[in-house]
């Protein structure tokens, strides 16, 4: 499991983040009465899905030496669409071509144009927000039923989340480790991190396309995120996704994805973010004030991250 | 010999640059035909017309007979031309068997890895090599790196293979290899076009050579009707009286004394002095010892025990500030990875030196008459502003040179004076540092051609496993000599 020359040690090192997180949920079992409970725990999972799911979408975008900070925009966003008035056949559809063509955007201007994927996404982020304000200026509206009612049940005791949550990552897990287009991915991203940009092209890889499509796979999961979300609030809210970007680039960063590209993991990336859920839960149930919950997110995060660096594998 | 590749009239051009001019060449089945002419003459160019990374602006291919028209190296892989380029091209995160087959992994309930790195293994096997396939690229050496690549170019059935300077990062035995399995690859009938510098190689292995210059061609003969000496007048376009400077005359006070160096734990203790007016070469075979011995005298690799004294006196401690500061200067192998800034300008590369003495905030001042008489005297082709990537391999080592000349040091490590470096330029650098060491310098020398150690240097030290076997005057070297005394102490004997 721990081999260092083979492909195993490409995953970066999401074992000491699953550390940090069996450490964190064993001082609060044993510390707080509230923690281990089975309604609590499933909570948890149900609070940690949007940013599992849009964590995991920033993660394709890393490992290719990118950025996507317009996923918090496009979150919202797509809150704000569904709570328009308009049949469910037609909204739920038209979030996802809405979000593929935000990430088309993105892609196209990052892979043609060679503009830094942090001036792109930001520009997105931008300009996403601010329709998104126009069309939804403050929280309110309706969601259709169906989604409502796909995020809010249960199926023998499992919440419909946890099973969102299973469904997203096993087809990030198809699309990364079964699929061609994930080894391409870690390649490209293993020819920018090494500064040899043209190497992926040079064994016929379409790198543009590959890069360019990670973007707009980013893009939906965000949106997929957002759905989730609405479900949850019911109604439309053009803030619900803000500072998410930040939240998932965290999370993938604590998972061992290298932001240089070309190393990192599913299963690091979904442990980074129940890491974040799990401080979150467990100082809500401490009653810590949310200021210090901040504070400690950043000093965890630069220590998991800090220790990684030093023991930088695989490139 | 049937004609396996025949390119017609091919002309490209980079901007203002021609590139290639209405160059034809064709490359037969079953023959290993050389690519010869100096750095900018054309031969990558012309080969990346053919793996398809870049296309022609008029001329046209034949595959066999057949025109094609490679838009993309995918359609060149398709059709059977295969290449190895001149840069690391593998990628440092993936495993041997998946840079093997990236881009036609083959699939079964998704990527078949089991499949891919029993293949992988038997075309490694093929090759002599025992590698495990499920290795990542980063964890194995340049050499073994290289041989990966040439058993990516070998697979697939390749009707074409194109080495682009195949054996620069290899030693003796791995060329050996090497060439066993291209004479393979010829015998079974394909067309292999082999780009190199190394003279020895090319009468040795090719069966025809064509001369590029200027991205014009010039000759193309059979090996065994042309000479070394007319080979490189072809290439530089003018007759090569000599590519080494006469020796050194006299030599001056003793500047550098090694005494009992052990630069590993177990490694035998070695003593080692270098003169004014001298150039000393370290030989051996490739790994030996030669780079860490190198390295523990710049001060970037701490020995086990021994001293070092420059000028008579003993560096207490030495590390790479405190050896710059007795004058010592070193340019490393990998001149783009260790030595050169290759986005800042040639003026900016080679004031680096005088700069990296200053104190951090002394003002920096731009040394205009200084680059300008390093620039004449090296004769560096290109502005003072033109940023160092942008200039030839043979001018980018003159640029690093530049740099310790500019700031005046006294001893000079250098580590393959002329890795990359086209002939005309070749005798140049060798030039440079002979005037350098008649200055009242000296120079230390490492390269992994023993022909140019004997050539350029005046005495030799034959370093084997990690410590020196026996010094040698250069005039009375020889490669058989070198190798002989290398191998004759072994390990364990005494001397």
């Amino acid at each position: 499991m721990f081999d260092l020359m083979g492909r195993n040690s490409r995953q970066g090192m999401w074992a000491m983040p699953l550390g940090v997180a069996v450490v964190i949920g064993a001082v609060l079992s044993f510390g707080t009465a509230q923690f281990a409970t089975a309604e609590n725990l499933w909570n948890l999972v149900t609070q940690a899905m949007p940013l599992v799911i849009t964590a995991i979408g920033q993660m394709l975008v890393v490992l290719v030496g990118g950025l996507d900070l317009s996923v918090g925009s496009v979150i919202s966003f797509t809150t704000a669409i569904l709570a328009l008035d308009a049949p469910a056949w037609v909204l739920i559809p038209a979030v996802f071509v809405l979000a593929a063509g935000i990430g088309f955007i993105n892609g196209f201007v990052v892979t043609r144009f060679r503009v830094h994927p942090i001036i792109v996404t930001l520009s997105t982020q931008y300009i996403v927000l601010g329709v998104t304000r126009i069309l939804r200026p403050t929280s309110g509206g309706t969601v259709p039923e169906v989604v409502i009612a796909a995020v809010s049940g249960s199926l023998w005791g499992v919440p419909f989340a946890a099973l969102w949550g299973l469904a997203v990552i096993a087809l990030a897990w198809v699309l990364l480790y079964r699929a061609r287009y994930g080894l391409h991915l870690f390649a490209i991203g293993g020819g920018i991190a090494s500064g040899q940009t043209e190497a992926a092209r040079n064994f016929g890889l379409k790198d543009r396309r590959t890069v360019l499509l990670a973007y707009v796979a980013c893009s939906c999961f965000a949106a997929l995120a957002g759905v989730f979300l609405a479900g949850r609030i019911v109604s439309g809210d053009p803030n619900v996704g803000l500072l998410v970007e930040l939240d998932s680039i965290t999370a993938v960063a604590l998972g061992g994805t290298q932001l240089a590209g070309g190393i990192g993991s599913l299963h690091g990336t979904v442990i980074g973010a129940f890491v974040l859920a799990l401080l979150a839960n467990g100082m809500n149930l401490a009653n810590v004030s949310p200021f210090v919950q901040t504070a400690v997110k950043g000093v965890i995060l630069m220590a998991v991250v800090g220790l990684q660096s030093r023991k930088k594998m695989g490139l | 010999m049937p004609d396996r590749v025949t390119m017609t009239d091919i002309s490209k051009r980079f901007g203002a640059n021609a590139a290639l001019t209405s160059v034809s060449v064709a490359f037969q089945a079953g023959s290993v035909h050389a690519l010869m002419g100096e750095n900018g003459a054309g031969k990558s160019t012309l080969m990346k017309i053919l793996a398809g990374v870049h296309r022609p602006d008029q001329g046209e291919i034949l595959l066999d007979g057949v025109k094609i028209t490679p838009a993309a190296p995918r359609d060149a892989l398709d059709a059977g031309i295969s290449t190895v380029f001149q840069e690391h091209s593998l990628l440092p995160n993936l495993t041997i068997a998946e840079n093997m087959f990236l881009g036609r992994e083959p699939m079964r309930h998704g990527i078949d890895h089991r499949r891919m790195e029993a293949e992988t293994a038997a075309a490694l096997a093929e090759l002599g090599l025992r590698l495990d396939p499920r290795r990542l690229v980063s964890t194995l050496s340049i050499a073994e790196r290289q041989f990966v690549e040439i058993a990516h170019g070998i697979k697939g059935n390749a009707k074409v293979l194109i080495l682009d300077e195949p054996t620069a990062a290899l030693n003796a035995a791995d060329v050996e290899i090497l060439n066993r399995n291209i004479r393979r690859l010829r015998d079974k009938g394909v067309a292999i076009i082999y780009i190199s510098h190394r003279m020895e190689e090319i009468f040795a292995l090719c069966d025809r050579v064509t001369v590029l210059k200027d991205g014009q061609w010039i000759a193309t003969h059979d090996t065994a009707d042309i000479t070394p000496d007319r080979l490189i007048a072809l290439m530089v376009g003018r007759p090569l009286q000599d590519l080494f400077p006469p020796r050194g005359q006299t030599t001056g006070a003793e500047i550098l004394r090694l005494t009992d160096l052990r630069l590993t734990a177990r490694s035998r203790p070695l003593s080692l002095t270098l003169n004014r007016g001298e150039i000393v070469a370290l030989a051996g075979l490739e790994g030996q010892g030669q780079q860490l011995l190198a390295r523990s005298l710049i001060g970037a690799h701490l020995p086990h025990g021994g001293t070092v004294a420059i000028n008579g006196k003993v560096i207490p401690a030495p590390s790479i500030r405190s050896m710059q500061r007795e004058g010592l200067g070193f340019v490393p192998e990998d001149r783009k990875e260790e030595g050169l800034f290759l986005g800042l300008s040639i003026a900016q590369n080679i004031t680096m030196g005088l700069h990296a003495r200053a104190r951090d905030l002394a003002p920096a001042r731009s040394y205009k008459a200084v680059v300008a008489r390093i620039m004449a005297a090296m004769k560096v082709k290109g502005r003072a502003g033109a940023p160092v990537a942008s200039l030839s391999g043979g001018n980018q080592q003159k640029v690093l040179l530049g740099r310790y000349l500019a700031a005046e040091v006294q001893l000079l490590v250098i580590e393959e004076p002329t890795r990359g470096v086209d002939v005309g330029a070749k005798s140049e650098i060798y030039a440079l540092l002979r005037d350098f060491a008649a200055k009242g310098g000296a120079v230390l020398v490492l390269s992994r051609e023993t022909l140019e150690l004997i050539g350029l240097s005046d005495r030799i030290y034959v370093v084997h496993d990690a410590t020196i076997m026996a010094e040698m005057q250069a005039d009375q070297a020889s490669e058989h000599k070198i190798l002989e005394a290398a191998l004759q102490g072994g390990r364990g004997a005494d001397v």
